[in-house]
């Protein structure tokens, strides 16, 4: 009885221990600069070798699509994600730095356009030079059609009729 | 006639598609539209390669025609370009460089400021110094904004900080005649026309 009571005991002042020391963090990172909060947590993701860490996992997952979706304009057919080039190292550090300070995944692209025009993003927007990519695909299975339904054209009737004779006259001889 | 048209149509495919295939044999992929030209020049403030005491930002380009010549000494493309660059700037050509380096990270520290201004000193003196300076771009932040994808690059940029001409790969005699110096024409008719005072030119 004696032991449960003191263990009581122990486990509310750690408690509030605890709960003391988070407000006390908490106050800390509130006073501290948002913009120095991120040039920290950029230098920081450099220094551990680029392992860019996200408190949100849908963050996480943004970034990884996003870089698998850049285009590196140095090699031109490896995205950011796989590419070891200096201007790929680069463009990584911007999306993340980009994306700390909130911009949303559309804002990253138009950023990344901006200064290395469509290319860099591997989903091309609709023009009317690359409105072919999506039409021509579709033209071709309607031509094909076309095609395929003109060589089928049903043999003229009276050539059925002329057969149907000939097999009739067939079947009276036997 | 119809059998012909039947028998002409692949062969008129397959010729199509020859000639496209053809023609991209001689494409060059790293040819394409720089978002850069006809922009003003991205805002910057940035520091001396060799002194970082001293500031440089936009103001710059005020009033001169500049080329800016984004090199590394680590860039083997950017040694070989530097005698030409110097036969511009005797020519009375205002070269500015955008320092580009590529492991100096002041997050990684594996290289440090004394040892690059070492060695772009060695390289400047072995292979022709062009620069009137050298501003530092330190976390590649302004590279980033014009577009930059590797060195040795070089832009264009008039009296109002506009760019004009952005060009990827070394600077020669044959891409400065055909890229170079029909805009600077340009440029510096309108100038003459327009009563200003060019800052380049000879």
């Amino acid at each position: 009885m004696k032991i449960a009571a003191s263990f009581i005991v122990k486990l509310l002042v750690l408690m509030v221990l605890a709960t003391a020391t988070s407000t006390a963090l908490a106050q800390d990172s509130n006073s501290s600069d948002a913009a120095d909060d991120v040039a920290e947590k950029v230098s920081e993701a450099q220094k551990m070798g680029e392992n860019y860490l996200f408190e949100d996992p849908n963050d996480r997952k943004t970034f990884l699509k996003l870089t698998a979706e850049l285009r590196c304009p140095m090699c031109q057919n490896q995205n950011i994600a796989d590419s070891d080039a200096m201007i790929a190292h680069d463009m990584r550090r911007k999306v993340y730095q980009l994306m700390l300070q909130g911009s949303s995944e559309q804002q990253v692209i138009d950023y990344m356009k901006e200064r290395y025009g469509d290319f860099v993003h591997y989903q091309p927007p609709v023009t009317p030079v690359t409105i072919w990519l999506w039409a021509l695909p579709v033209l071709f299975a309607f031509v094909m059609m076309a095609v395929f339904l003109m060589r089928r054209k049903v043999t003229p009737e009276e050539n059925i009729e002329a057969k149907l004779a000939a097999a009739n006259k067939l079947l009276k001889d036997d | 006639m119809k059998r012909l048209t039947w028998f002409m149509l692949p062969l008129v495919l397959f010729l199509g598609l020859a000639v496209f295939l053809f023609q991209g044999l001689y494409s060059n992929p790293k040819d394409r539209e720089s978002t850069a030209v006809s922009n003003p020049f991205p805002d910057f403030t940035l520091p001396d390669l060799m002194d970082e005491s001293v500031m440089y930002d936009n103001s710059v380009f005020d009033g001169q025609i500049t080329l800016i010549n984004v090199w590394g000494v680590w860039c083997t493309t950017c040694a070989i370009e530097l005698p030409y660059l110097e036969s511009l700037k005797d020519q009375g050509y205002r070269i500015v460089g955008l320092y580009y380096d590529q492991d100096l990270d002041p997050d990684f520290g594996t290289k440090t400021i004394e040892r690059v201004r070492t060695e772009v000193i060695s390289t400047l003196s072995k292979f022709g110094d062009p620069y009137a300076f050298n501003i530092f771009d330190v976390y590649r932040n302004t590279s980033l904004d014009l577009g930059v994808t590797g060195a040795p690059e070089t832009f264009l940029v008039d009296q109002e900080g506009v760019i004009r001409v952005h060009h990827l790969g070394d600077l020669n005699e044959r891409v400065w005649q055909n890229k170079f110096a029909p805009v600077l024409a340009e440029i510096e008719h309108k100038a003459t026309s327009s009563g200003t005072e060019s800052g380049a030119g000879k």
